[in-house]
C-alpha cells in the first residue's frame, strides 16, 4: 500500500472539493480503543507527571482547534438566530467575567465561607439559567422537538447545586471533557455516518475503563501534594472536596477525561470533521471568511491572535507553570461555556 | 413560561437579597463546635502497655478538611451537602418546582398512556420523598447511642465495638487541654 502524506492529501483535497477521506471501520475502531486504553494507562500510571506534560503541550492547541471549529460553525448572517447568538455571546461574556472575578473576590475575604458558597451557587444558577434560556430559544427554532423536559431537569440541577455548590462545580470539571465526545458524535452523524455506529460502540467501553480505574486506584495512597504544583493539580481534581477518595484516583480519572477531550479536539475532529484533508490555516475553509459578504481579515486576525495566545501560554508554562496553570484554568471557562451554544446548534 | 421565569427569579432573588435571613444574633460565645461525624472502633489489646488513638490517613485528611471549612478555620473551601438553612430552603423550593412541573408535563403529555403516566407519577413521588428525606435527614438511622449500648460488656469480653462519633473542638478551658472520649452510656 502506498503511503500518502498529509500534505499530498491536502493538495488532492484542494484540487477535488468533493473528496472525502475514507477511514475503514476496523482502523477507526482500533484507533479509538487504543487511544482510550492508552490514555487510561498513562493517567493511572503517572498521573501528576502526565498531567503536567499534557496540559503544557495540548491545553493551548486544543483551544485553538476548538476556536477554529466554532468559527467554521458560525453562520455568515445570524438571521433568525440573532437572538440566540446575542444571548449566547452575551451570557458567555458576563459569566466568564464573573468567573474570572471570583478568585479576586475570594482573596479579598469579603464574605464568610457560608456566603462564599452562596456566591458559587449563584454563579452556577446563572449558568443553568443561561443554558435553559439557550435551550428555550433553540426549541423555538425546532418546534418539532419537545424540549419542555429540560425545565424540570434544569430546576432539579439548580436544587442540587444549592445543596452542594462545590460538588456541582466539581461535577462540571468532570463532565466538561465528555462534551467533546458529544461534539464528535454529532460531527460523525453529519459527515461520516458510516462510522457513527462503530464510534458509539467504542464509547460503550468508556464506563468499563472508568470502572476499572476506580477499582484499581480507589485503595491507592494519596498522591504527594507537598509542593505547590502537585497541590494545585490534586485540588483541581477535587481532592479537598472529596477527602475520603484517593487523590490518585481523582487526578487519574480527571486526567484520563482531559486526554480524551484533547484527543477529540486536536486529532479526531480535524481528521474526521470538516477539516479533514484541508490545511488548517486555509481561511477558505471557514464559511464566515470565504463568503463574499464575510470577514476574512477579522477571522484571519482572530486565528493569528489565538495562535499567539497558544505561544504565550507555552512561554508562561515554561516560566511559571503553577501560576500559568491557575490563570489558564480560570480563563478557560470561556471555552467551556462556548461549547453549549454550538452544541445546541448541532442538535 | 413567564410565570415560571418570575417564580424562578423570585426564588433566586430571595437568596441574593438575603431577605430570608434571620435577624442579627449576638456574637457567638466560644463553645464546643461539632466539625465532623465519623465512625469509631473501640477495641482492647492485652499486649499493649499504653492506650493508643489510631487514625487512618483518609480520616485524618477528612478531619483536616472539616477543620479547614469550620468557622474559625483557615477558610479553605470544602464542599458538603448543605448545612445552611437558607441554601436548604432554596434547594427545597427549586426541587418542589422541578417535581411539580415534571408532574404537570407528565399529566398533560399525550404521548404517554394512562399506565405510563401512573408509573411516572409514582416514580416522581418516590423521587420527591427520597430527596426530601435526604435533604431533611429524615432517613437517619437509630440514635448513635444504640450501637454503644453493649460497650461495657464488649470491653469486658475483649471484643471490639463499632459506632458513630462526633468530633468536637472544645475550648482548652473546658477540656483541660487533653483529648476526651465521651460515650453515650446510661447507668446500668
Amino acid at each position: 500500500m502506498s503511503a500518502v502524506t498529509v500534505s499530498q492529501a491536502a493538495d488532492y483535497a484542494e484540487k477535488n472539493p468533493d473528496f472525502i477521506p475514507c477511514y475503514p471501520r476496523p482502523a477507526f475502531f482500533s484507533g479509538v480503543v487504543v487511544s482510550i486504553v492508552a490514555a487510561a494507562a498513562f493517567a493511572s500510571w503517572l498521573p501528576l507527571q502526565v498531567s503536567i506534560v499534557t496540559v503544557f503541550l495540548f491545553a493551548g492547541p486544543h483551544n485553538w482547534f476548538e476556536f477554529r471549529y466554532f468559527l467554521m460553525r458560525l453562520p455568515v448572517r445570524f438571521g433568525r438566530s440573532r437572538i440566540f447568538f446575542v444571548t449566547a455571546f452575551g451570557g458567555l461574556g458576563v459569566l466568564t467575567v464573573a468567573y474570572v472575578l471570583l478568585p479576586f473576590i475570594y482573596n479579598a475575604r469579603l464574605w464568610s465561607d457560608e456566603a462564599w458558597s452562596t456566591v458559587i451557587a449563584g454563579w452556577n444558577t446563572a449558568l443553568l439559567f443561561w443554558l435553559g434560556l439557550l435551550v428555550w430559544l433553540r426549541s423555538k427554532q425546532k418546534p418539532r422537538w419537545n424540549w419542555t423536559w429540560t425545565i424540570p431537569v434544569g430546576l432539579a440541577l439548580c436544587s442540587l447545586n444549592w445543596l452542594g455548590p462545590d460538588f456541582f462545580s466539581l461535577a462540571l470539571v468532570y463532565i466538561h471533557p465528555l462534551i467533546a465526545l458529544w461534539f464528535l458524535d454529532r460531527q460523525l452523524r453529519r459527515t461520516r455516518p458510516e462510522l457513527l455506529h462503530t464510534y458509539r460502540r467504542c464509547l460503550c467501553l468508556l464506563p468499563f475503563v472508568l470502572a476499572g480505574m476506580i477499582w484499581q486506584l480507589s485503595q491507592t495512597t494519596a498522591l504527594p501534594d507537598t509542593n505547590g504544583l502537585f497541590w494545585r493539580i490534586t485540588q483541581h481534581s477535587g481532592a479537598q472536596i472529596l477527602p475520603q477518595v484517593s487523590s490518585h484516583l481523582l487526578v487519574s480519572v480527571h486526567l484520563f477525561l482531559e486526554m480524551l477531550h484533547y484527543g477529540v479536539w486536536i486529532v479526531a475532529l480535524p481528521l474526521i470533521g470538516d477539516l479533514a484533508g484541508v490545511r488548517v490555516w486555509d481561511l477558505k475553509t471557514v464559511p464566515v471568511a470565504r463568503h463574499p459578504r464575510g470577514f476574512p481579515r477579522v477571522i484571519g486576525g482572530l486565528l493569528i491572535a489565538a495562535l499567539a495566545g497558544v505561544v504565550v501560554l507555552w512561554f508562561g508554562f515554561s516560566v511559571d507553570y503553577s501560576t500559568t496553570r491557575d490563570v489558564y484554568f480560570t480563563v478557560a471557562i470561556a471555552h467551556v461555556l462556548a461549547e453549549a451554544p454550538f452544541l445546541l446548534r448541532m442538535l | 413560561m413567564k410565570a415560571l421565569l418570575f417564580a424562578f427569579c423570585f426564588v433566586f432573588s430571595v437568596s441574593v437579597a438575603k431577605a430570608d435571613l434571620p435577624k442579627p444574633q449576638q456574637p457567638p460565645q466560644r463553645t464546643a463546635r461539632e466539625v465532623l461525624h465519623t465512625s469509631l472502633e473501640i477495641s482492647t489489646d492485652p499486649k499493649a502497655y499504653e492506650a493508643k488513638l489510631q487514625i487512618s490517613e483518609s480520616s485524618l485528611k477528612e478531619l483536616r478538611a472539616a477543620l479547614d471549612s469550620a468557622p474559625g478555620g483557615n477558610g479553605a473551601v470544602v464542599g458538603g451537602i448543605s448545612t445552611s438553612p437558607m441554601r436548604t430552603m432554596v434547594a427545597g423550593l427549586l426541587m418542589f418546582m422541578a417535581v411539580s412541573i415534571a408532574g404537570i408535563l407528565l399529566a398533560r403529555s399525550t404521548s404517554f398512556g394512562r399506565t405510563q403516566k401512573t408509573v411516572g407519577a409514582l416514580v416522581l413521588v418516590a423521587v420527591l420523598i427520597g430527596v426530601a428525606a435526604i435533604i431533611t435527614r429524615g432517613n437517619a438511622g437509630p440514635p448513635g447511642s444504640y450501637r454503644w449500648r453493649n460497650l461495657p460488656q464488649a470491653l469486658a469480653e475483649g471484643k471490639p465495638t463499632f459506632g458513630g462519633v462526633d468530633i468536637e473542638i472544645v475550648p482548652d478551658a473546658d477540656s483541660g487541654a487533653h483529648i476526651r472520649l465521651v460515650m453515650p452510656l446510661k447507668k446500668q
